[in-house]
């Protein structure tokens, strides 16, 4: 029998890291006075741009406009409900991101996984999968033609792959970027697979700040 | 004096067999952080239009361990089973060009001397078909089934 260790908590270094990162943006703003921000440690888009705007179906039955988020963070992954391994991992650390966020900036951050899947992937399956990660997530289907639409406007592949050695009908190859959209409506972030939970949390903390 | 011997020739077959069967289930591979990921059964949830469900429970899972093998000699993970899901496989998240691809893998072979870390998109042991939602605080027992090593047991606590 083998008992595995605690999983570490957020190593003190990178804390560390983060709280001199946080002092010397403080420093900079204070000498150069209503600079922007920026001082994005993940991939931030320089100039930002128009985020496309897309209205698909929420998995309580509500239709979901991105042009209807302003105000709020909205943080974008696409993904399917079959998957194991990448999906989950991008929603559990986007769970830890909320979770570490200070309760008004959290609320105030959307997290909508759009499905590349819509044949497997109903609204009662995108509820029970986003739900167990966080309450607040927001599962979003539609058509293939809708989703066809929102996927070529970000510029996210989608395959479907048949695998052989798998009791998997089909497995579906996809982009795992986090594409985070700013309260106007502005796209920021793109975050790809295996950025930290602290630089997720920095960066999008600082897009809930302002 | 015959139950005395008797007792004896018990003690002997015991010490006989006892460390031998510790050797097999030890062996040269040392496996720790086992975890799995927290995922949803979504059993009666939803149906698909398309393709073949597996069995049972329609949600899957992720395992990962850390095989360090002290040995010499390579050995391999052939296969994996568990009470929490309808079936187990093996598989690896590639990432070509932002692009993740998961795919079956036969085995994860660990040279001698070597190691072999899964991790989220990346080597993982995947649970098909759920029969219970794995939630933080539960722990999954998983069956690892070796080429050498033979059988070792893991409990992979969820988060």
């Amino acid at each position: 029998m083998v008992h595995a260790r605690a999983y570490g908590l957020p190593r003190r270094r990178e804390v560390r890291r983060l709280g001199a990162t946080v002092v010397t943006l403080l420093l900079i703003a204070g000498a150069v006075g209503a600079a922007p921000p920026g001082g994005f440690r993940g991939g931030a888009l320089d100039p930002p741009r128009p985020a496309p705007d897309f209205t698909l179906k929420a998995h309580d039955g509500t239709a979901f406009s991105l042009s209807e988020q302003r105000g709020h963070v909205v943080a974008l992954v696409f993904g399917y409900t079959f998957c194991p391994d990448v999906c989950p991992t991008t929603l559990a650390e986007l769970a830890q991101v909320r979770s570490r966020l200070e309760p008004t900036a959290a609320a105030r951050l959307r997290v909508a996984f759009v499905t590349v899947d819509p044949e497997r992937d109903d609204a009662a399956r995108l509820r029970a999968y986003t739900q167990a990660f966080d309450r607040a997530f927001v599962g979003l289907t539609g058509t293939p033609g809708e989703l066809v639409a929102v996927q070529k406007a970000y510029g996210v592949i989608v395959k479907k792959h048949v695998a052989k050695g798998t009791s998997a009908a089909y497995l579906v190859d996809h982009s795992a970027f986090v594409y985070v959209i700013d309260g106007e409506g502005r796209l920021r972030l793109m975050l790809p697979f295996g950025t930290s939970i602290d630089t997720m949390t920095h960066d999008i903390g600082l897009l809930l700040g302002r | 004096m015959r139950s005395i011997a008797r007792v004896l020739l018990i003690f002997a077959l015991v010490a006989a067999t006892a460390p031998a069967a510790l050797a097999q289930q030890a062996g040269p591979l040392q496996l720790e952080n086992a975890w799995a990921r927290r995922a949803p059964a979504m059993a009666g949830g939803g149906h698909g239009t398309g393709g073949a469900m597996a069995p049972g429970g329609m949600g899957n899972g992720a395992v990962y361990v850390t095989i360090t093998n002290r040995g010499t000699e390579a050995d391999a993970l052939v296969s994996a089973t568990t009470d929490a899901a309808t079936s187990v496989e093996l598989h690896e998240t590639v990432q070509e060009g932002g692009v993740m691809k998961m795919r079956p893998r036969p085995k994860f072979e660990v040279a001698g001397g070597g190691r072999l870390e899964m991790k989220p998109g990346s080597y993982h042991i995947m649970l098909l078909g759920l029969k219970r939602d794995l939630k933080p605080g539960d722990t999954v027992s998983v069956v690892l089934t070796f080429e050498k090593a033979g059988r070792m047991t893991v409990e992979a606590p969820v988060r």
